[in-house]
């Protein structure tokens, strides 16, 4: 009675199609393009992070590219200050961004849905001040240079393909993670608070308390992503955690749907393929990108995701119906 | 006051002088009230008599004014909802609070994972239990892949008195679960009702409907303005004056909705 | 120059405010927080810009054509990103305005191109009065939002139309019920929001340049104002927006430039840790 949820045979195959084409892109593209798919990938966990808050939780926070700058610094500083290494930064930027999201969390949550999202923008500008003007962390206005690529026991990811590898792995293992969360009895109550608060606590979840763990989660990803931007580029400027950033990231889940992680994955690809894509058009690509998103909300108000999703159930019944019609 | 259950049994919940008021309006005045495991205990009264506000209270949803509330021997009065919750408060709301954007397995786990929430050791069965509170509440054929919105309003009523009573509760607050629903439903509100009594749930059950109250319940108390009126078993709130002047008696035309 | 900072502040802060009562006129009537009001600022300040600078018109006949124009930005913003989606979760409503304002954002640079530019002043030159010296830009935005603040009550309060709209925010689905076309009311509502928006503009430019970025730094000063003032309250805005010109202007002299913009959010988060529901908010849960 009790069967695990089913699993769609052809969403799945799908997914694991795009990720054996991705684990194989830098085999045959150009190093340039490979460079691009990793920067999309680092924006993939950003977006994630946006999922586990806004699909899973239902807060709206406008603060993710701050925590994603969060991480960096935090890896760029302990690779630039101290003889930690690469695993010990990464471990820095996803522990010290979790516990600064926590924290806030625990702060901003007390208030509710809109007074939050409001906290969320001050917050992502007090940290963009911060990372402008406070030199002994960030380098202030000139940012960080000369950070050195990912390296363990002895071997460097020096090359464009071999960071991919890195950021890959690490994809996929959030990605694991997140569905992991999803299935469990914390996403569950994450679940429950997303679709009735009050409902929530008559069920004896302490929503603050779970709200700031959702934005610890989402902080730990952003600080993940901050750790591996961080050793890609080699330099961090203020410049790149900005507000706007954070419109991105909700943009790029609620393009791709907030249903699923499978959203963020086709929100960040759509987004940066609009981007690449349109790239040739110069002074036109931002105009037509802001109407893709008005028109893609317009007629898919649910994310594609979400449009994909009903015609799939939709063509599901239909066989259904014909299969019944025929015995 | 009411000797219906033996002295030895302790109530598991005691309200006592429990006052609430929005500004100048009285919402609930001196309440005074007992809930033993195992019995059914009527909530009536006109709409607006402060029914909903008692549950509210009791839930921890509004503070009281003035009053106490113990709670299997210790004070909850001052108790967020959710620590009352865990303790072993289950409650249902009048309009069907499920999460609507997942589907019926998922909305059934989650009681599940309440009762696992407790950590008072026993682990939850949910296989087991399941199909039995599912036969009761007459949703063994629902599928529960669907998502809850496919429901019709009086399964996703049964639905969620489900959920509640697979966290365990030691006490069910019910707010009108068969307000909505028709006859054949209703008889499926009474069996999960029944279901709950067997297992030393202590039920508040706020209803309109007369029949089922006077058929279940074993004692009643009923509101007026937020005030007691009385409290008894169905054969003397039936007979009482006061009542029937305040409620039972004025041409039962509110009583369905 | 603490009377000139006074003046600037308030100067600063009431457009600030402003911005926030339009928010404020379409929060009450949808529901939904517009994300891109700020760049209904800019938009109006650039076609402040057309009709001054390159038409030749005085400043005054300028502004005002200028938001006419923003009045039609704004009904045709409405029935784009807000009608369309009217059925749909608040967010993606949400997602909507940002698209849009990407758009204005975008055209605006490819009109009007990315070099800074600048306007008339409403009146040239300055005063001095005490010491210090004020100019007359300063006494005239103060001036214009208070006649623009007096229309819109008196719009609101003693027309027709404004019954209707008030109406519309109050309950839609009963408005439409008692023969109102909410469709004009709501965009009736948005155009009056993104006018007032874009006269500011214009009042502005003279003082901080335009550019197609403008939006984007008043647009979240404006959100500070609608929190410290209390969510929804039309006083409330206004008086946010003068708290958050006057912490900027004395914060930026006396405590620390850089650290300007950082200044209004710390205001603005001790105000939600401290008085979540801003100043004014009790007014209005006794109006509703």
């Amino acid at each position: 009675m009790l069967q695990k949820k089913r699993i769609h045979p052809l969403p799945a195959a799908g997914a694991a199609v795009f990720a054996l084409a991705l684990a194989a892109a830098p085999g045959f593209a150009s190093v340039y393009t490979v460079h691009v798919l990793s920067v999309a990938m680092i924006s993939y966990l950003c977006v994630l992070s946006v999922y586990v808050l806004l699909g899973l939780c239902g807060q709206n926070s406008f603060a993710q590219a701050g925590l994603w700058g969060v991480g960096a610094y935090l890896a760029g500083n302990v690779l630039l200050k101290t003889p930690g290494g690469s695993a010990a930064a990464f471990l820095a930027a996803v522990g010290g961004t979790a516990l600064v999201a926590f924290l806030l969390g625990f702060a901003f949550f007390r208030l509710r849905q809109y007074y939050f999202t409001f906290a969320s923008i001050g917050l992502m500008t007090i940290l963009n001040g911060i990372f402008m003007n406070w030199e002994a962390f960030s380098g202030g206005a000139v940012g960080m240079k000369g950070i050195p690529a990912f390296s363990l026991f002895g071997w460097t990811a020096s090359t464009e393909q071999s960071k991919f590898y890195v950021i890959f792995a690490v994809c996929l293992a959030a990605t694991a993670l997140i569905l992991l969360l999803f299935r469990s009895a914390l996403g569950r109550s994450f679940m429950a608070i997303r679709d009735n608060e009050m409902t929530a606590d008559s069920m004896g979840i302490n929503s603050l308390l779970t709200k700031s763990i959702a934005f610890a989660i989402s902080g730990a990803l952003c600080g993940a992503a901050g750790a591996l931007y961080a050793s890609l580029s080699g330099y961090l400027s203020y410049q790149s955690f900005t507000y706007n950033q954070s419109t991105i990231y909700l943009i790029m889940i609620m393009i791709g749907g907030t249903m699923s992680p499978v959203g963020a994955i086709i929100g960040t690809c759509v987004i940066t393929l609009l981007q690449e894509g349109f790239r040739s058009l110069q002074d036109y690509m931002q105009l037509i990108y802001g109407l893709g998103v008005i028109i893609l909300m317009i007629f898919q108000p649910e994310g594609i995701l979400g449009g994909g999703r009903a015609l799939y159930e939709r063509l599901a019944k239909r066989r259904e119906k014909t299969e019944a019609g025929s015995v | 006051m009411n000797a219906l259950r033996s002295e030895e049994r302790r109530p598991k919940l005691v309200l006592s002088d429990v006052c609430k008021s929005f500004g100048g309006v009285t919402a609930a005045q001196e309440i005074c009230l007992e809930i033993y495991g195992g019995e059914v205990l009527g909530l009536i009264g006109p709409n607006g008599a402060g029914k909903t506000t008692l549950i509210n209270l009791i839930t921890g949803v509004y503070r009281a004014s003035r009053g106490e509330m113990i709670f299997k021997g210790q004070s909850i009065t001052r108790q967020p909802t959710y620590r009352r919750a865990k303790a072993g408060i289950g409650r249902t709301f009048q309009h069907p609070h499920l999460l609507d954007r997942c589907d019926v397995l998922t909305n059934i786990i989650m009681g599940s994972d309440m009762a696992a929430r407790k950590r008072t050791g026993a682990k939850p069965e949910l296989e087991r239990e399941l199909p039995e509170i599912l036969a009761c509440a007459g949703l063994e054929h629902i599928r529960l892949h669907d998502p809850v919105s496919k429901l019709s309003y009086g399964q996703q009523k049964l639905l969620e008195v489900v959920r509640v009573l697979l966290s365990h509760p030691d006490i069910l607050l019910l707010d009108e679960p068969a307000a909505g629903l028709n006859n054949r439903e209703t008889q499926y509100v009474a069996d999960l009702i029944r279901y709950a009594v067997q297992r030393d749930i202590g039920v508040l059950l706020i209803e309109h409907s007369m029949e089922l109250v006077m058929s279940i319940c074993d004692r009643i108390t009923v509101l007026n303005f937020g005030h007691q009126i009385a409290t008894g078993t169905p054969a003397e709130i039936q007979n009482n004056e006061e009542v029937i002047r305040a409620y039972l008696g004025g041409g039962s035309d509110d009583a369905e909705d | 120059m603490v009377i000139q900072l006074l003046v600037s502040g308030i100067a600063v802060g009431i457009v600030y405010g402003l911005i926030a009562m339009g928010m404020v006129l379409i929060f009450r009537t949808v529901g939904i927080m517009n994300f891109a009001q700020g760049d209904f600022l800019m938009f109006g300040g650039y076609f402040a810009y057309t009709f001054n600078q390159v038409l030749g018109l005085p400043i005054v006949p300028a502004l005002i054509l200028a938001s006419l124009c923003m009045g039609a930005i704004g009904i045709l913003f409405m029935r784009t990103s807000y009608w369309a989606l009217r059925g749909a979760q608040a967010k993606a409503i949400i997602v909507s305005a940002m698209g849009a304002s990407i758009v204005l954002k975008e055209g605006a640079r490819l009109l009007w191109g990315s070099i800074p530019l600048s306007l008339d002043k409403v009146k040239e030159g300055s005063v001095t009065i005490a010491g210090a010296t004020i100019q007359w830009q300063y006494a005239a935005i103060i001036a214009i939002a208070f006649l623009l603040m007096l229309l819109v009550y008196v719009l609101l309060e003693k027309t027709f139309i404004g019954y209707i709209m008030q109406a519309t925010a109050q309950d839609q689905y009963m408005s439409s019920l008692s023969g109102i076309p909410v469709v004009v009311s709501i965009g009736m509502t948005f155009a009056l929001s993104a006018a007032i928006t874009g006269i500011c503009g214009g009042l502005l430019a003279p003082i901080f340049f335009l550019s197609n970025t403008m939006g984007a730094t008043a647009g979240p000063k404006a959100f500070a104002a609608i929190v410290i003032g209390g969510f929804g309250s039309v006083p409330g805005a206004i008086i946010g927006g003068l708290i958050v010109g006057l912490v900027e202007q004395f914060g930026g002299a006396y405590i620390s430039s850089t650290y300007q913009l950082v200044l209004i959010y710390v205001v603005l988060i001790i105000f939600l840790m401290f008085r979540p529901k801003g100043l004014f908010q009790e007014k209005i849960q006794e109006k509703a």
